[in-house]
């Protein structure tokens, strides 16, 4: 790729994040809302459910806006409410701190 | 050479930056649809010379599309390369199984996406 190139991509993918940034916050409150119910153990198979989906697209898009983490700390959250995590490595004290450390990630690529 | 793509997601984010990604970088003619149902018509109407297809999506998901593309003798011969955030590789394997000329993850690096689209297709 010629460096013209590459400075086109990098401005395009800036404000491309920035376009983008509400709808990922917004995925992001969902999986804060569903860490919180299911440590009160009041969550919703619905919540749940949207849960995992949030986390399935934040995983797909975090990296190629250059968080490889966003996308392994999703893929926890992705694990942990589809239930896939069937021996527990995913704990319920880890899985309310995945919120916390997206918005911290997202914070600074911004 | 410039290629005709057309990228089915629902995701806005994605299917904006494979576009600029593969227009920017590679040159090629983008156009995208944001459902399955949309990506079947547009593949009838535009016949690319590829589709990038999402595997999650609601409604129509990729793996129906990718039935109605192959059932319709206007586009079964397109080839497609599916899009997931999947990693279990169990799961990569069935999507392979189901007639694609790949499978490509998510999330996906801008700068040589369509490296990696051209290598699989045998594009120069």
């Amino acid at each position: 790729m010629k460096p013209a190139q590459a400075e086109l991509l990098a401005a395009a993918m800036d404000r491309l994040w920035k376009q983008h940034l509400p709808e990922l916050e917004d995925r992001v409150a969902v999986l804060e809302a569903a860490a919180t119910a299911a440590g009160a153990g009041t969550i919703s198979d619905q919540l749940r459910e949207e849960a995992h989906f949030a986390a399935h697209k934040l995983a797909g898009v975090l990296g190629t806006f250059g968080l490889a983490e966003g996308t392994d700390l999703a893929r926890e959250a992705e694990r942990f409410f589809s239930g896939s995590d069937e021996e527990g490595w995913i704990s319920q004290e880890r899985i309310s701190q995945v919120p916390i450390q997206l918005r911290a990630l997202m914070a600074a690529r911004k | 050479m410039q290629h005709r793509i057309l990228i089915i997601d629902d995701e806005d984010d994605i299917r904006e930056v494979a576009a600029m990604s593969l227009e920017t970088v590679a040159g090629w003619e983008v156009m995208v649809a944001n459902s399955g149902a949309q990506g079947v018509l547009r593949a009838a109407q535009y016949q690319p010379d590829a589709i990038l297809l999402d595997v999650m999506m609601p409604g129509m998901d990729g793996p129906t599309t990718l039935r109605e593309l192959r059932g319709n003798p206007a586009t079964s011969r397109i080839p497609v390369l599916f899009l997931t955030a999947k990693v279990q590789a169990t799961e990569r394997r069935r999507f392979a199984d189901l007639g694609v000329q790949a499978v490509l993850v998510k999330p996906f690096d801008p700068m040589t996406l369509s490296v990696q689209i051209a290598g699989v297709l045998g594009w120069e």
